[in-house]
């Protein structure tokens, strides 16, 4: 809009040009790379979202051009508003990187590390932001806080001992569905995402609380268990939905479609609500159209050494045959059982080049 | 004896009810206020005496009235907190028991000044029997025609509803109080916008204290020259202060912040001293989140200077040897009291309390709350001194609401200045279960380098 005054904010010494109102956390997310500062409650298409997890808290060194004064705290970057003239510091200042490793320490405190087995590890924001700007070890030495588990339908699974208690479920429940059946009981450390009481989450829309939670808090119960998500392969497909826009990402292992979530931006954040129809039924190659594969943007664990081009992976230059000086490989395919090779009158170190089933077979002969 | 203005008629017989108080000279501010004088005028009134919120904060209340936005057509909300949660704090109580229709009295005014025709008193679950006594004040001050609509013909309509709160601490913080005054979690909101500008239902809204109302009423009646004449400084009017803990005479004291500490704690007057001889060890001076101080801290400042009951005094010397007034809970501790124990109890408090909304304050208290145990029960270690410190300085500031800053600081203030009754519940745990440490040299007097 013409008619929006346009700020300039400085973040980590980078200035950009910003329309009035914008916040920290996003103008910082268009200057984009380290400078963005993460975030595990604040979610740009939820309302009302932010300020609770206090991972993206930057310093303001400089209030604006009027006001130079500092703000006195470290300010969450999702719900400050950038002034003309802003200074921030996000990586720069050491008072941030600290503070950020103690939040990372305080939301792992009652977490329960099970990655191992949580559907969620792989594509965990917690994970990322602990890699990212945590400490290795804890210090904390006690019982860590665990709930029973919830029953919330045939679609949804609870796991609230994971939760890091975002609100963003809250919220996306809030607005997508018009009745809202689960919220926050209790308070403090031991308040938990429940339903009032016992209750199924059926609405058409809810599935999207699976794609908006952060942890492996909220899963799909069609996709349990079934497959790590670093084995699948992600692919963009639509379909003629008559409820919500038919864009998703399927994700497949061969040909079958194990679980199916809605396209997510680099940020981690759904591009378009998909309603549970899309997620939960359609899980043949045959229901979609599809489009090719997805890229995923993300430091992740699922895009290494997929689609995201050299993150990690260096191609080598020489060719096998110059390696092994000529000589051509051999497989080994064709060795059955681990009895075979296991024999005492064999000497494997006289064998020359990679060993044949045919150095064992011609000793049976 | 210093002079009163809230408490002065406290205790005349059967002050509660409407005949009796205003023979004694009740509701003269409503007439004063709505009929000779405009909005502007009582704000700059109330601006001139310098009266500082008594919630706690201490935030001059004239400004924050100078605040509120007045957009065409929206109607704005003045709510007086009455929810009085803070361990140690119990002036409100006596005030709204006793005397309730001077806070009614104080909230007409109010409502005038602000415009605020929907007037809210939102008070703590636990207080279950004032209600009951506020709801009556208002019944009669409406059937005397001063709540309603057309308030002695002058064409202004206020209505008060007391709204009774479910019993958490978090809702005495004033966003947190609007969201439950709404219906709503009582979490509170984060600020901007403040709810000067957007508060309950989205409509400008103050949020005062109890006693900081109760104090307009003087203002209006006597003018705010004269009130900001009593008291020293910035430390205007009198305030309440509710003692208890070791002293003999517990209870509530209206006090003019200008005697010290020491004459409060000793004197006859107020205190009357510590039972059984015993002698001072510590004090909590403004309710349970501000900093403990150590006897010798207490009665003289760190630069030796003698320590008033008042904003300034209290707090000089910042957080390092200072503390604060706070909302004026006064515990006293004497020699027999544990430190660590005593700090526990106020982690468990703030642990519990915690809405749990925000990461720091949520997952630190509960932290806090288990170290200092282990402490208390004579299984900690060392480290967890230090780390105390370091959990308590990574909750403080980094939270939204000031809950965060209020369960840090008494913990940080205890190590600060108790650091070696700490380090001997690790070093004589079993001692430390049977025996107190004692006073040490918290008593002993300042040496202050020349």
């Amino acid at each position: 809009m013409s008619d929006t005054p346009l700020f300039k904010v400085t973040i980590d010494n980078i200035s950009i040009e910003v329309p009035a109102g914008t916040t920290i956390l996003n103008a910082a997310r268009i200057i984009g790379g380290d400078v963005a500062p993460p975030a595990m409650c604040y979610y740009s298409k939820l309302d009302g979202s932010g300020g609770k997890c206090r991972t993206c808290l930057v310093e303001v060194s400089k209030g604006s051009e009027k006001d130079p004064r500092p703000m006195p705290k470290l300010v969450a970057s999702c719900r400050t508003t950038v002034m003309d003239g802003m200074e921030v510091k996000n990586i720069t200042s050491p008072k941030v990187v600290d503070a950020r490793a103690s939040i990372v320490e305080f939301l792992l405190l009652n977490h329960p590390l099970d990655c191992p087995i949580c559907d969620q590890a792989g594509e965990c924001h917690l994970q990322d932001l602990s890699y990212e700007h945590g400490k290795d070890g804890t210090r904390y030495e006690f019982q860590r806080r665990t709930f029973k588990k919830h029953d919330l339908g045939k679609y949804i699974q609870l796991h609230m001992t994971r939760c890091i208690l975002c609100y963003r479920c809250v919220f996306a429940a809030d607005q997508l569905s018009n009745k809202r059946v689960h919220g926050i009981l209790d308070r403090g450390d031991h308040s938990e995402i429940a339903t009032f009481i016992e209750k199924n989450l059926d609405n058409n829309f809810i599935g999207n609380v699976i794609d908006v939670c952060p942890v492996g808090a909220l899963t799909d119960k069609t996709f349990r268990f079934k497959n790590r998500v670093w084995f699948l392969k992600p692919m963009d497909a639509h379909r003629d939905c008559p409820n919500c826009s038919g864009k998703v990402t399927l994700w497949n292992r061969g040909d079958e479609v194990y679980r199916v979530t809605a396209r997510k931006d680099q940020w981690g954040e759904v591009e378009e609500w998909i309603c549970n129809d899309c997620r939960f039924e359609k899980k043949k190659t045959t229901d979609w159209i599809i489009e090719g594969p997805r890229l995923i943007d993300r430091h992740s664990v699922i895009s290494q050494g997929h689609y995201a081009g050299n993150i990690g992976l260096t191609m080598p230059t020489e060719t096998f045959s110059a390696v092994h000086h000529g000589r051509q490989p051999k497989l080994l395919m064709d060795i059955h059982s681990v009895s075979e090779v296991n024999q005492t009158d064999i000497d494997l170190s006289s064998i020359n080049g990679p060993a044949h089933s045919n150095n064992f077979n011609s000793n049976k002969d | 004896m210093g002079r009163k203005l809230l408490l002065e008629k406290a205790h005349v017989e059967g002050i509660r009810y409407f005949d009796v108080y205003r023979r004694e000279g009740g509701y003269r501010s409503v007439e004063k206020a709505l009929k000779t004088m405009t909005q502007d005028e009582i704000v700059e009134e109330v601006k001139k005496s310098g009266l500082r919120g008594r919630g706690g904060a201490g935030f001059p209340a004239g400004m924050k009235w100078g605040f509120i936005a007045k957009p065409e057509g929206v109607p704005r909300h003045l709510v007086c907190n009455a929810d009085e949660s803070e361990p140690g704090t119990f002036k409100d109580r006596y005030l709204m028991e006793f005397i309730p229709h001077l806070l009614i009295e104080g909230l007409i005014v109010a409502s005038y000044a602000l415009g605020s025709h929907d007037t809210y008193i939102y008070i703590r679950g636990e207080y279950a029997w004032i209600p009951d006594i506020l709801e009556q004040a208002i019944a009669e001050a409406k059937a005397n025609g001063f709540l309603g609509k057309n308030i002695l013909g002058t064409g202004f309509d206020c209505e008060i509803y007391v709204h009774r709160g479910a019993g958490a601490y978090i809702c005495g913080e004033e966003t947190a109080l609007i969201e439950s005054l709404e219906g709503k979690r009582g979490n509170p909101r984060i600020k901007p916008p403040f709810p000067a500008i957007k508060g309950a239902w989205g409509r400008p809204t103050v949020v005062n204290n109890v006693e900081t109302l109760a104090a307009v009423v003087p203002i209006i009646n006597e003018g705010g020259e004269e009130f900001a004449k009593i008291g020293v400084g910035k430390s205007t009017g009198t305030k309440l202060i509710s003692a208890c803990g070791n002293i003999n005479k517990p209870g509530v004291y209206e006090i003019d912040m200008t005697i010290s500490v020491e004459e409060f704690i000793y004197s006859d007057e107020y205190c009357g001293g510590i039972p059984n001889g015993k002698r001072l060890k510590a004090c909590i001076p403004g309710g349970s989140s501000v900093p403990i101080l150590p006897a010798n801290l207490l009665l003289k400042t760190a630069k030796g200077e003698t320590r008033y009951m008042n904003y300034e005094s209290l707090s000089d010397g910042g957080f390092a040897t200072g503390s604060m007034m706070g909302s004026g809970g006064f515990i006293v501790l004497d020699e027999d009291q544990c430190v660590v124990r005593n700090t526990y109890s106020l982690a468990r408090f703030y642990r519990h309390e915690s809405c749990g909304q925000c990461s720091p304050c949520r997952e630190g208290t509960g932290w806090m709350e288990k170290v200092l145990l282990r402490l208390e029960k004579g299984e900690g270690k060392i480290s967890d001194i230090d780390l105390l410190w370091d959990i308590q300085s990574k909750i403080e500031g980094n939270t939204i609401c000031p809950l965060g800053d209020a369960a840090s600081w008494p913990v940080a203030a205890a190590i600060r200045h108790f650091r070696d009754e700490f380090e001997w519940h690790v070093t004589h745990a079993a001692e430390a279960q049977t025996r107190n440490y004692g006073l040490a040299h918290y008593a002993d007097a300042i040496h202050v380098p020349v």
